[in-house]
């Protein structure tokens, strides 16, 4: 029993708190509307007072057509009705323009909102969804909002208005039929509403699979390289059906709940005429009624199908909205796990950096992928970092950009812990470069400046000379203002390679990090930007993490780091010349290599 | 194909459900007759015209019956018709899917990713409510034939006079409809500019973020989603006016029957009950109507999509929309199969099953004029010629933008060719995307894809495991290792959901990839970029230890391949500069003596490190 109570107990908190999200939405995204809001407003109540008052020029005609007298007036009342018929049309088309606006104008805010926070988030969010599920969360699931966003409020207060207006009139022709079709509404609003209950499951497990749907295309479209090279498509196309077959059962159901409630109203509605003739049948034999007043009743009760069709539809809306709004809703509660710094500021120039007993694991209990790391690189020195795939070196750099925090330890950059650093300073400060290719669908400008309006074009094309990429840059038909397509398409990748070095160029940075960023470069190019990258680093510290050992020859010192741990670390040279040093065996192994 | 073509073969495949669809919905929209009758008894009860036998009761026990009937019957029709739309969207998906596998890899779609999902996505819906609502249309006729009989015996005139104005209605709107398809296109391109923009900022998080781009990049986003916002309400005001036609146009005819009832009425030739089964039948011919309406206007649109998933074919014909083929539910009926194997040449359809025939063994690979250039650009590669000998292992190098993976994909078909001839042993090559797939050949891109997926799904991508041959990939790849340190060894979820494997470790499980392919010829491009000299060194050597017979062509400027070629070409420009041995290349190659010692000048650097160094 008690848990019965508490069962209930909660079902009623939940209810609430749904109702508070929903509220706090309209509060932050619609409410500021106020003008268009109002627009709305004045434009529904003209057509809720058109809508009721049609209904009594018919009983008027009745009435009237049934007595003597002239025709006349049955002529005026058919062209009051149609004239007031057409003012309704009007009105309602200028409505749906104003809460179309409505509807977007609020939805965008709240996509700018979403991609903000979401591009805010780390990578251990980026890791787990594709860009195909998050264009299902930004667009999709805001899409299925919209129509919550721009007329529920406005439709539901409206219809609402409408059905206690006729419920209203009603009352007026006689109390019995008042009091009969109240119990009918509030009756039909109770069964709608549980009908809702039952299908919001069905339709968030339909939209979720639809994410899983929009992913997997979205990843092979990207792969079509891969898979047509290797004879795949088979396997793609079984993936696909596997998909298929999951799908149609969540599919029937969503539709058979979707019938269900367009079902209820069939029903209630039938139900509702059913009360409303056999009241009428009595009055009309108690000679309470004329038969006007009855078509009346009859003509408002159909009208009463109107408003709680559009109050089913619109909970309809909000059952699929419902399923929308709490993945919108967890979406902007993810909490990135990296928080900005209460904003000490980094020193202008060079940067020093300090591991501080630094572990650090991408699980929160699983093995530490960085152990106790602990070094000092002095301002303006160049740092070559070494070792084998899968040692931690690149998690090192993510570090340094706060991409994740450590367990335990912590990096300083010239004494201040990057924990305190606002994240748009400390990323302005260290700039990185990796192998990935990372070009936008843009023109080169864009993707060169990434939208920051104040390069100059002048400096974009003094830095594509210093970079070699000046031929390159000639054979472009529109120059800055060619569009790049997304992924690079036409570039070759070592373009592209440099292209996010010329990235590094116009920021200007205290750290450089430089992630196997010449790995796809040829020796020739890589030896041509040589120049470029000197000048690059003068009056900088840098940190090159390499498995190349031509790529480290200029660094000042050498850490080499195998499963999470520094296992030599020292200077260049002196390393070197100790031949005993793991530097100067991996040199040897080089050598091996040459001479092979 | 025009768009009918298009909707009929979608119709038209899966006819049975389909038909069933139809009769549920015809079936469902003329039930409304009952109510309107019973409505007109109630009326003509009360008035002493007519006297329903079981009075009062009896009539509102009636309404409810025909109540339920009705909400059998919607059961029904919610059933035939999500089994027939679901049916009709997997079909066009897995078929633009599987051309999409089926083009040159490189350039499978015009557009970016982005774009391409809003064409299985917001197309492929559009186009099921098109074929979905067309059931609707079949319903309205059963209801004006019923109704216009009933209405005719009651009063001639006064159906004809109210009929007629909506056949007018009708006619202006469809007119109408014609000028919503340009406010249609419009908003669709400023949706797919809205995906697409979302699909590249979340694909370059990282850059954006390593740039401190967030706010620029969510303004233009802001500018992009205004835009939208613009071209939607002018759609939405164009379709509202519409649908509002359809819609008011039972108060214009309730209107037309007041002004025609009012005579008649006082002459007692039109009861209240025959009044209201007007009014009433009228309601639901509108309804009905404007269902036909929404469905003109959603035909429209579809052809518009219709237009778009053309696009994404990039000239095939539209054809290969329709096909019938499997989509996973059901039976897999091998008639289907066999008339999708001839359209779509050798081409894996389904499954594993179908694989290409095997060529005869490779003894020479020709290549002659190879010729492509990307439309862009300009750039590209010129005449290339290229023979590749069985088991003889072929290095392309050359500076960055020289057309190395150009010349790769265009050779495998993954780019189409302009010009060019390829033969495998002497007998051209028509199709080289089809053909060059395993047991020909396997390739490993640049910078390879993992799929959302298990490990070992991705090395094996459908292939039946056989003995231990993934066993022995992992070892040529030089990924046991790695494998042994994951959680879930080969079982571990990769992929854009899945764990993040490093750089290094995606490119050595695409060699798997390639070389669980039991092939002949084994392409890769730039194999070992993200890999550390000791694990390379490892690679190259179990690859040259184990490759046999295989013939290979790799990108490379590493020595380590560059020393172990048979043959070196040397790119530059989109063009042959020079071609021979490591040795021969040194001796007679500038560019080529560049490329060389560009890599060891660091190892040179080092004094104490090159005791071995005079030996070279």
């Amino acid at each position: 029993m008690s848990e019965q109570i508490e069962k209930l107990d909660g079902t009623r908190k939940r209810r609430r708190r749904s109702l508070a999200h929903y509220r706090e939405m309209l509060e932050k995204y619609v409410f500021p509307q106020r003008k268009l809001l109002g627009a709305l407003a004045v434009l529904l109540t003209a057509s809720i007072v058109l809508q009721l008052v049609n209904p009594q020029i018919i009983r008027y005609f009745i009435d009237t057509a049934q007595g003597e007298g002239s025709l006349k007036a049955l002529y005026y009342a058919a062209a009051v009705f149609i004239g007031f018929s057409l003012v309704q049309q009007l009105v309602s088309v200028w409505a749906a323009y104003y809460s179309e606006n409505l509807g977007w104008t609020t939805t965008n805010l709240l996509r700018a909102d979403l991609v903000r926070h979401c591009l805010s988030l780390d990578m251990s969010f980026h890791k787990k969804h594709t860009s195909g599920t998050l264009i299902e969360r930004v667009d999709g699931d805001v899409n299925s909002l919209a129509n919550f966003f721009s007329s529920f409020i406005i439709h539901l207060l409206g219809n609402l208005i409408l059905m206690l207006g006729i419920l209203l009139l009603l009352f007026r022709e006689n109390i019995w039929i008042g009091v009969v079709m109240t119990l009918f509404v509030i009756g039909a609003g109770f069964v709608l509403q549980w009908i809702r209950k039952i299908n919001v499951p069905v339709w968030k497990k339909w939209r979720a699979q639809n994410a899983e749907l929009y992913g997997f295309i979205g990843e092979h479209l990207e792969g079509t390289e891969d898979t047509r090279a290797n004879g795949a498509a088979g396997y793609v196309l079984n993936r696909f059906y596997e998909l298929s077959r999951r799908m149609l059962p969540v599919r029937i159901r969503a539709f058979l709940g979707f019938g269900m409630m367009w079902s209820t109203t069939i029903v209630v509605f039938a139900l509702g005429n059913a009360a409303a003739f056999v009241v009428c049948a009595w009055l009309w034999k108690r000679g309470e009624l004329t038969l006007g007043s009855i078509y009346l009743v009859f003509y408002y009760t159909e009208l009463l199908a109107k408003p709680i069709e559009k109050i089913r539809s619109q909970l309809e809306d909000l059952q699929k909205a419902d399923a929308s709004l709490i993945r919108v809703r967890e979406l902007l509660a993810t909490k990135p796990r990296i928080s900005d710094g209460p904003g000490a500021p980094l020193p202008a120039g060079p940067l020093s950096v300090r591991f501080d007993r630094l572990t650090f694991a991408y699980e929160e209990d699983g093995e530490p992928t960085l152990h106790g790391l602990d070094f000092t690189l002095k301002p303006g020195r160049t740092l070559g970092l070494l070792g084998r795939t899968g040692s931690g070196k690149s998690t090192l750099a993510r570090l340094l950009l706060r991409f994740y925090d450590p367990q335990e330890g912590a990096i300083e950059l010239s004494g201040v812990d990057i924990r305190r650093c606002k994240l748009h300073e400390l990323r302005g400060g260290v700039a990185m470069v990796t192998q990935n290719i990372e070009i936008m669908e843009g023109t080169v400008r864009d993707n060169l400046s990434l939208f920051d309006e104040r390069i100059q074009d002048e400096d974009i094309l003094a830095v594509l000379k210093e970079i070699g990429l000046e031929e390159w840059f000639r054979s472009l038909p529109d120059g800055l203002d060619t569009v790049l397509s997304s992924g690079g398409g036409s570039l070759s990748a070592g373009e592209a390679q440099l292209l996010a070095f010329a990235r590094v160029f116009l920021s200007d940075p205290g750290l450089v990090i430089l992630d196997e960023a010449s790995s796809r470069l040829d020796p020739l190019t890589e030896h041509r930007i040589e120049a470029a990258i000197s000048r690059l680093l003068e009056e900088r510290t840098c940190i090159m993490i390499a498995h190349r050992l031509a790529t480290v020859q200029r660094a000042d010192e050498i850490v080499i780091l195998e499963r999470g741990r520094i296992i030599e670390h020292g200077p260049r040279e002196r390393l070197a010349a100790d031949p005993d040093s793991r530097f100067s065996r991996m040199l040897a192994v080089g050598l091996e290599e040459v001479l092979a | 194909m025009n768009t009918r073509h298009f909707f009929w073969r979608l119709l038209a495949y899966r006819p049975v459900y389909y038909l069933a669809n139809l009769l549920a919905w015809t079936v469902i929209h003329m039930a409304p007759l009952l109510p309107g009758l019973i409505t007109k008894a109630f009326f003509d009860d009360l008035e002493g015209s007519y006297n329903f036998p079981y009075g009062v009761w009896g009539i509102a026990a009636l309404l409810v019956g025909a109540a339920l009937a009705r909400v059998a019957l919607i059961a029904a029709g919610m059933w035939t018709d999500a089994s027939f739309r679901f049916r009709i969207s997997a079909l066009l998906r897995r078929n633009m899917l599987a051309h999409v596998l089926q083009q040159p890899g490189a350039k499978a779609i015009p557009f970016s990713p982005g774009e391409g999902i809003s064409n299985f996505r917001d197309d492929v819906d559009q186009t099921e409510e098109a074929v979905s609502w067309s059931v609707d249309t079949l319903g309205l006729v059963g209801f004006v034939i019923v109704s216009s009989y009933i209405l005719i015996s009651i009063d001639a005139q006064m159906t004809f006079f109210v009929f007629v104005p909506l056949i007018l209605v009708v006619t202006a709107a469809q007119v109408a409809t014609a000028r919503i398809q340009k406010y249609r296109a419009a908003s669709r391109a400023a949706t797919a500019k809205v995906t697409s923009s979302i699909s590249e900022m979340f694909s370059n998080v990282q850059a954006i973020q390593v740039a401190g781009a967030e706010a620029r990049i969510v303004r233009r986003f802001e500018t992009l989603s205004d835009e939208r916002r613009r071209t939607m309400v002018k759609d939405k005001l164009m379709t509202e006016a519409l649908s509002s036609v359809f819609t008011n146009s039972v108060n214009l005819g309730t209107g037309l029957i007041l002004v025609l009832a009012g005579y008649k009425m006082r002459s007692g030739t039109f009861s209240v009950g025959d009044l209201s089964l007007f009014v009433y039948y009228l309601t639901f011919v509108t309804q009905l109507i404007s269902n036909v309406g929404n469905f003109m206007t959603f035909y429209k649109q579809m052809a518009i999509s219709f237009g778009r998933m053309k696009t994404m074919l990039q000239g095939a014909s539209a054809r290969v929309l329709t096909l019938p083929a499997y989509i996973g539910i059901g039976k897999r009926r091998l008639v289907e199969d066999e008339a999708h194997e001839g359209s779509g040449g050798q081409f894996a359809g389904d499954g594993n099953a179908a694989t290409p025939a095997q060529a005869e063994p490779l003894r020479v690979l020709e290549v002659r004029g190879l010729t492509y250039r990307y439309p862009e650009t300009g750039r590209g590669i010129e005449a290339i010629d290229l023979r590749l000998e069985r088991g003889s292992f072929t290095v392309i190098t050359g500076m960055i933008g020289s057309g190395k993976t150009t010349l790769l994909r265009a050779l495998l078909g993954l780019l189409p060719a302009e010009s060019g001839e390829i033969r495998w042993n002497g007998r051209p090559v028509e199709a080289p995307a089809d053909f060059f797939v395993p047991p020909q050949s396997a390739y490993t891109a640049q910078i390879p894809r993992l799929y959302s997926d298990k490990l070992r799904a991705n090395i094996l991508l459908g292939l039946p495991e056989t003995g231990d041959s993934l066993a022995q990939a992992l070892h040529a790849a030089v990924m046991e290792d790695d494998v042994a340190q994951l959680a879930d060894g080969l079982d571990t979820m990769v992929g854009p959901r899945g764990v993040k494997l490093s750089g290094g470790q995606v490119q050595r499980t695409a060699a798997a990839r390639m070389l669980v392919r039991d092939a002949q010829l084994y392409v890769f491009d730039d194999l070992s970029s993200a890999l550390d000299v000791e694990t390379e060194r490892q690679l190259w050597e179990r690859l040259f230890r184990d490759r046999g017979e295989a013939t290979c062509l790799v990108v490379s400027h590493r020595k380590a391949a560059l020393s172990h070629a048979d043959h070196i070409i040397v790119l530059k420009d989109g063009t042959i500069e020079a071609e021979g041995t490591a040795s021969q290349l040194l001796a007679v190659s500038d560019s080529f003596r560049r490329l060389w010692h560009g890599e060891d000048s660091a190892a040179a650097a080092e004094p104490s490190a090159a005791p071995g160094g005079a030996g070279r």
